[in-house]
């Protein structure tokens, strides 16, 4: 063995030894938990969604986190509309939790029909991520050919009393009426 | 699919048939002594890869929306996660590299792989092995140790355990991953799984919705495919396809046109239903029907149907159950080849027991109906059976402690001609950190006796010249192993193993004392093999990403005290001792992609083919999201090049242009 690959060798084995590396990151979860707050500009929320002027736009994730540190990586340092951006972790969610968009998990304690159901007209903008479509909120994502897309039921955001730009319509797989 | 009268005017001429006893009379000239090769395995050098990475969360943050919703996510698909966990050589071909490679066959996809060894023979076929055994067509010895599946289907044939690579078509657009996992794999994966698993799993149909469009043609190759998604229902999504691949001629040794072009139209489906969050249920079938030089006709068609069940605990219950036809037949010899039906039933279920146990256990039933409509000089006796083979196995996963786990699966097999086998296996994985594991194993695989080694008679002229063996036995593995894998900085990865492979009861070919003929099939070989395997991926920036692969073997196999020494030992090995492959793969820009992948074959040493080096590349340009022009150039560096002994095969370069639509 030569002097330069036992070198090599070595440092490669410094490196298993001393490494303390991020384990591979899944892009799919990082692309999703990016989507939770970009969706927000393309969104306008009723007056009474928002406590003041300067209140950050909360994302709540309920039930089950698929994220974990992920979605507060994606949301550091970000300002949606001036307003900075917070993530609050539910078990349980309901019309009065504070949220202006939720990730709905789902959990044993509350799945997610009854929690979409528990949140009903209250103005805020549900997000689920079922590709079996079981239970959908207000965005739904799918993943389509490798890439994350997202279906719209604008007829449920609109009773909730949410308008969603045609821009983001636009880019939506499917927009429900 | 259309099915054939079972009458032996339609069924035409088998593989086997296309190789048989006048090859292996050559045989005697061929081999004069015994050569064992001594190959030198040289130093572990750790290159190795796994998945693909591409952008942090943090580098999201730069992205628009519409640039967010139109990122290919695939290479670092959600269930490849828990792969990277499994104590095994494996090595995952994404659906991004198959998409990037311009492969359109599955053989070729599996140039991918740098834990296998894959030759291509004529226009339509190709030899695939891991870890050695490609066999030697002259010695009628096939590669016939390897699992290969398709979404769940087993797709290698019981008449010799050999996988007809011409009869297995998917369509690239559709599939989500291949597996490829060198080694005995571990108790859960079904028969044959000897010396390798090929794993190819498609998307689910809600996840390939809408319409795609693929045509392309080149010197070597024309390539047609449309597939459309829809949903019937919010749980309730659906897929259909269409393909059609045209192969020409290879070349034979002097340059020639082999006439062996093929064609084979193909079409299927796949439905997904969740009725409830707890269940999903999947049926899918593919048809095809394809003709090769003219004479040689393919078709068959398959359905399976699978059930998924999971309670809120975490337990899990899979049913599947498949059907797959196969037809074969030429013209040739006054018409021989043989059908064969599979009906397989398997089941598993999963649960955890305390807080350190996971259990896994199950079994499968599998009938195999077939009939062999023999030529003259190749015959079966008898030339239709029914063959069943039972399966059942457990495995417990234990937490030995937080980053220790042990798993120890026992798998009991029973087939039709050796009756029932038991093989263990332990594996032990160390995960000391979220990116650094290794992990150990042992265990014990075996190769089933099948009609071709218990049923052939063949004959010259009159006389009876070889017989197949009713009491062969089983072919034997115990399989040591040692790997790592890890991912050191975020940009690199890679994954290095070893192995040291114990045969017993290998296939060799026996006389009978004083009369010489019949020639029949003994279990007289035994030996070692051993080797690594390595490769390492290095994303050397955002749009650049370089892939390494090793791969050595060394093979020393022996006959068994009393066994006839004819044909040698090459009748069972000849492989090449190293393989290396280099993959660049760069985006320049949004919208184009560079590609090129080096690689070279070492020798195989008897009957020799030489060593080579080649090279494909490919540079595709998304015009619109939804429109990619891309030229291709497959083995670019001579006119033409041999991978395998043969009279056919020499693989010309060739160039492939594609247009690709989604709509």
């Amino acid at each position: 063995m030569s002097t330069g690959r036992s070198a090599t060798v070595l440092i490669l084995l410094a490196l298993l030894v001393f490494g303390s590396a991020r384990a591979d990151e899944p892009l799919e979860l990082a692309v999703k938990a990016t989507y939770l707050y970009k969706l927000a500009p393309f969104v306008t929320w009723p007056a009474s969604a928002w406590s003041d002027q300067n209140a950050p736009l909360v994302i709540c994730i309920q039930g089950k986190d698929p994220f974990g540190p992920l979605v507060d990586r994606a949301i550091a340092g970000q300002r949606v509309a001036g307003r900075p951006v917070a993530i609050r972790r539910l078990a349980r969610i309901d019309a009065g939790s504070g949220c202006q968009i939720a990730y709905i998990g789902g959990s044993d304690a509350q799945p997610q029909p009854s929690a979409l159901r528990e949140i009903g007209k209250a103005p805020v903008l549900t997000v689920t991520d079922d590709p079996r479509g079981a239970a959908a909120g207000d965005i739904e994502l799918v993943l389509q050919d490798g890439r994350v897309r997202f279906v719209i039921d604008n007829g449920q955001a609109q009773q909730q009393g949410l308008a969603i730009s045609s821009k983001l319509l636009a880019l939506a797989v499917r927009v429900k009426r | 699919m259309r099915r054939r009268d079972p009458d032996a005017e339609q069924f035409r001429r088998s593989r086997i048939e296309l190789s048989r006893m006048g090859g292996l009379q050559t045989g005697f000239g061929l081999w004069p002594g015994v050569r064992v090769a001594t190959l030198a395995l040289a130093a572990a050098v750790a290159f190795g890869a796994a998945q693909a990475r591409a952008q942090s969360v943090e580098e999201l943050q730069q992205l628009s929306i519409g640039e967010l919703s139109n990122l290919d996510v695939s290479s670092v698909s959600k269930a490849a996660q828990p792969l990277s966990e499994a104590p095994a050589s494996i090595f995952v071909i994404t659906h991004d590299d198959i998409a990037r490679s311009g492969a359109t066959t599955v053989p070729e996809m599996l140039r991918l792989a740098p834990n296998l060894f894959v030759a291509q023979t004529s226009a339509s076929d190709y030899v695939v092995t891991a870890r050695g055994f490609s066999g030697n067509s002259q010695a009628q010895s096939f590669s016939d140790k390897l699992l290969v599946l398709i979404d769940g289907r087993t797709v290698y044939t019981p008449l010799f355990s050999g996988v007809y690579w011409d009869m297995q078509g998917v369509l690239p657009e559709d599939i989500d991953r291949i597996e490829v996992i060198s080694g005995p794999g571990a108790t859960l994966w079904g028969a044959n799984a000897v010396n390798g698993v090929i794993n190819i799993i498609t998307r689910k149909s809600y996840e390939t919705q809408g319409g795609f469009a693929e045509v392309g043609g080149g010197n070597l190759q024309r390539y047609a495919a449309a597939r459309y998604g829809g949903r019937i229902s919010p749980s309730l999504t659906w897929r259909a396809y269409v393909q059609e691949v045209y192969g020409t001629d290879t070349l034979t040794s002097t340059g020639a046109p082999a006439s062996d072009h093929w064609s084979r139209p193909q079409g299927g489906f796949r439905l997904d239903w969740t009725p409830r969050a707890s269940d999903t249920v999947t049926l899918q079938g593919d048809a095809y029907y394809g003709t090769e030089v003219a004479t040689t006709s393919i078709g068959g068609g398959n359905l399976t149907a699978r059930w998924n069940h999971n309670w809120a605990g975490g337990s899990n219950l899979q049913v599947q159950a498949f059907f797959d036809r196969v037809v074969r037949g030429t013209d040739n010899a006054g018409g021989s080849g043989f059908w064969q039906n599979i009906y397989d039933l398997d089941a598993q279920n999963s649960f955890r027991l305390g807080e350190r146990n996971l259990i896994v256990w199950g079994g499968g039933v599998r009938f195999t109906q077939y009939k062999i409509a023999g030529a003259g000089s190749l015959q079966f006796s008898p030339p239709a059976r029914t063959l069943d083979l039972e399966n059942g196995f457990v495995q417990d996963t234990i937490t030995l402690a937080k980053p220790l786990k042990l798993t120890l699966g026992l798998k009991l097999e029973d087939d039709p001609y050796a009756g029932l086998s038991v093989l263990p296996s332990a594996r032990l994985a160390w995960t000391p950190s979220q990116s650094l594991m290794f992990w150990a194993a042992v265990s014990r695989a075996i190769r089933s006796p099948t009609p071709f080694d218990a049923d052939v008679r063949e004959f010259a002229g009159p006389t009876l010249f070889l017989k197949g063996n009713p009491a062969f036995e089983t072919e034997k593995l115990t399989a040591y192993e040692v790997g790592v894998r890890a991912q050191p900085f975020s940009r690199f990865s890679f994954s290095a193993s070893g192995f040291f492979n114990v045969y017993n009861d290998l296939r060799n070919i026996e006389f009978t004392p004083g009369s010489f003929v019949p020639l029949f099939w003994g279990n007289g070989m035994e030996g070692y093999t051993y080797g690594f395997e390595g490769w390492g991926q290095f994303q050397a920036t955002n749009w650049w990403r370089l892939m390494a692969g090793l791969n050595l073997l060394s093979e020393h196999l022996k006959f068994e005290p009393g066994a006839s020494t004819l044909l040698g030992i090459p009748q069972n090995v000849n492989d090449p001792s190293r393989q290396a492959t280099l993959r660049s793969s760069m985006n320049l820009g949004p919208k184009v992609t560079l590609d090129a992948d080096l690689r070279y074959v070492g020798v195989l040493p008897d009957p020799h083919v030489p060593s080579y080096v080649e090279l494909n590349g490919r540079i595709g340009w998304a015009v619109t999201p939804k429109l990619e022009l891309a030229v291709s150039g497959f083995n670019l560096l001579h006119d033409h090049h041999q991978e395998f002994p043969g009279p056919a095969g020499q693989v010309p370069r060739s160039v492939f242009a594609e247009v690709r639509a989604r709509f």
